[in-house]
């Protein structure tokens, strides 16, 4: 192929790369990602801002407990569990990073990635 | 041409030695310096996540995550193996415990006795009539608060340095849960000075974090106080480095009764019921991870006007109170740091000076 | 394939050059939009061995600069992004080399860097577990075109200067 035609076929793809950035810099969805963790390790990851309606997972460890997770858009709770104190159940919903929903006996933790909340006023901690 | 490749040759070859000598001096520190390590534990009754930022930080949070333990082994009221455990339920005898028991309970003692029995760890039994460390919850009688009050008062307690031992009066229980996470933030604050590691941030279940230096990138940390009203929002932000934040409020644990009536589970050792001082959160911004904790606690007992005499009194810690009207009283030397926002955005905010 | 001796130490030079310039690179903080856009200085080397020693050779020389380049810079992760971006880039030019000439070296240089990001991208996706990071490709792939370009040119002027240089004997 001749210099030119490379110049050109390369200048084309220049540009519409550079539209594609421009266009999903703009559209980039606000989302907010609920992680699950058992022991540390991730189970299970939800896309919070993607939820229509309400879901629910069921996760279970070999001791028999049980915690019964809620999702709706932008938030996420544990609704049951049959761990002895019911500390996850009573924290409620939980839309932002800082503070994760944790039930000790289960060794569970939900922790949202990012917020857009946390994230406009530049947060490292909630102290309460 | 010719000539050409060797001056190029030399000149990288030069440069080679140079990039050498440089990676030795600063690059390295420079790219593990704002590698953030993580290390999360489950102890102490509560979900601690510790962070810490560059070279040594992984070893550090792990001998953290040790001593953590270890503090949990001997202050932990449910393990039959704790230090505490023993105490409980020695019956009035003697009994040898480590230095660091018996110092934490004497500091109670001193910090109970200024601020008037506001914070005193022999309220453990009414919590448990209360049913506040097991979630059942209940409106235990009068009598029956009555009857255990009788036995709430730290002072009575022995701390023998010199045997080695503590006695608690018989029927007497203690719960140093007030001052253990504030305690472990101290230690936690050593190990981090041993290794050298300069920014960290350690979270004891949001309600002590320790702010370790400033952020990697010199900033000061931003830490959020919870709106006690709404617990999905904030109440303002506190801009800090190197100190440790303690908020105390109702609205951590709590339970509501037929009536409608909100019990939460800071106890006054006065009434043995919810402390009611018009108080409600504390956050206490101090030095030492052990004061704040306590302090933490006692202020939100004590209420606005005595925690505000305390702190006029002996000073060395700043703090944020929010009042059931809606107020905000924040004392000076952090009144520059503390932004409310949101509900908050338009209270009435005092500036309470010495 | 037998190389003289003269051959080898060229390779060998090629290579300290190679690393001397990544790393120098590395040293320098580069204010970029997004993280890990970089010019690839070392690229030149590999270009202009690509199209001057051969396949074999440029191999050689990529994979002793990326082994020693993490040594020296970076870790084991850094080591992984550079393998998967390098290799990329590698295999992209091996393919174009036949049908680019002297003069266009540089394509074969834009070619490689934009594999060298999507490389990256896809050791970045597995590592991260999470396919999100692939919004960047756009952006750094249209990076990659100037940067691409600038060192291809290099490359191509090295070739030009260095062409009265033998190395066979």
């Amino acid at each position: 192929m001749k210099t030119k035609t490379w110049v050109l076929l390369i200048a084309a793809v220049f540009a519409v790369l550079c539209g594609v950035s421009f266009a999903l810099y703009h559209i980039r969805p606000q989302s907010t990602v609920a992680n699950v963790y058992q022991d540390g390790v991730c189970i299970l990851s939800i896309d919070l801002s993607a939820v229509a309606g309400t879901e629910t997972y069921t996760v279970t460890d070999e001791d028999g407990h049980e915690n019964t997770i809620e999702v709706e858009n932008g938030r996420i709770r544990i609704s049951e569990a049959n761990c002895p104190d019911q500390v996850c159940v009573d924290t409620g919903w939980i839309s932002g990073s800082l503070k994760p929903i944790v039930c000790l006996p289960v060794r569970l933790v939900i922790q949202i990635e990012s917020d857009p909340a946390t994230e406009a006023l530049n947060l490292d901690a909630v102290s309460g | 041409m010719k000539r050409l490749f060797p001056i190029l040759l030399t000149v990288c070859l030069s440069l080679a030695l140079a990039a050498c000598a440089a990676e030795q001096g600063t690059a390295v520190t420079e790219t593990a310096e704002d590698e953030a390590v993580s290390v999360q534990v489950f102890a102490m009754d509560t979900y601690i996540d510790l962070t810490a930022y560059g070279p040594n930080a992984e070893a550090a949070l792990d001998e953290i995550a040790g001593e953590i333990e270890t503090l949990d082994g001997l202050l932990s009221v449910t393990d039959e193996n704790s230090e505490v455990y023993a105490l409980n339920h020695a019956d009035g005898a003697a009994v040898s415990v480590s230095e660091t028991t018996r110092s934490l309970i004497a500091f109670t003692q001193t910090l109970s006795a200024q601020c008037g029995g506001a914070l005193d760890i022999s309220v453990y039994p009414l919590a448990l009539a209360w049913g506040f460390t097991t979630e059942d919850y209940r409106v235990p009688t009068d009598a029956g608060i009555a009857d255990l009050l009788a036995l709430v008062d730290e002072s009575q307690i022995v701390v023998d340095d010199e045997a080695g031992t503590v006695t608690l009066p018989a029927g007497m229980e203690i719960d140093l849960g007030a001052v253990g996470k504030g305690y472990a933030c101290d230690l936690a604050r050593e190990i981090l000075a041993e290794y050298g590691v300069e920014h960290a941030l350690l979270n004891f279940g949001s309600s002590t974090i320790c702010l370790y230096g400033d952020k990697p990138d010199g900033s000061r940390w931003r830490v959020a106080v919870q709106d006690p009203e709404d617990d999905s929002t904030y109440a303002g932000i506190l801009e800090l480095e190197g100190c440790v934040v303690d908020t105390s409020g109702g609205y951590e644990r709590y339970f509501t009764d037929e009536d409608g009536t909100v019990y939460w589970h800071i106890l006054d050792p006065e009434t043995g019921r919810p402390a009611d001082s018009g108080l409600i959160s504390a956050t206490i911004v101090s030095e030492s991870g052990l004061n704040g904790d306590a302090l933490s606690t006692a202020c939100f007992v004590m209420g606005l006007d005595k925690s505000i005499d305390y702190w006029r009194t002996y000073g060395g810690f700043e703090f944020v109170f929010i009042t059931e009207a809606h107020e905000i009283y924040v004392s000076e030397g952090i009144a520059d740091s503390f932004t409310p926002v949101y509900d908050y955005e338009d209270a009435e905010i005092t500036v309470v000076s010495q | 394939m037998k190389r003289t001796t003269k051959r080898l130490c060229y390779m060998a030079v090629l290579t300290a050059v190679a690393l001397t310039v990544f790393i120098i690179e590395a040293q320098i903080p580069l204010a970029a939009p997004v993280p890990g856009m970089k010019l690839g200085l070392a690229n030149i080397v590999t270009v202009y061995a690509m199209f001057r020693l051969g396949p074999r050779d440029t191999l050689l020389i990529l994979a002793a600069r990326i082994l020693l380049g993490s040594m020296f810079a970076g870790g084991f992760s850094a080591m992984l992004y550079s393998l998967a971006g390098g290799l990329m880039c590698y295999l992209v030019m091996l393919l174009l080399r036949k049908c680019l000439t002297e003069k266009q070296i540089w394509v074969a240089s834009v070619a490689g860097a934009m594999s060298h990001c999507i490389g990256q991208i896809l050791v970045a996706v597995l590592m991260a577990g999470t396919w999100r990071i692939a919004f960047y490709l756009p952006v750094l792939l249209a990076a990659a075109i100037p940067a691409g370009a600038f060192t291809g040119l290099c490359a191509q002027f090295l070739n030009q200067k260095l062409r009265s240089f033998s190395f066979e004997g």
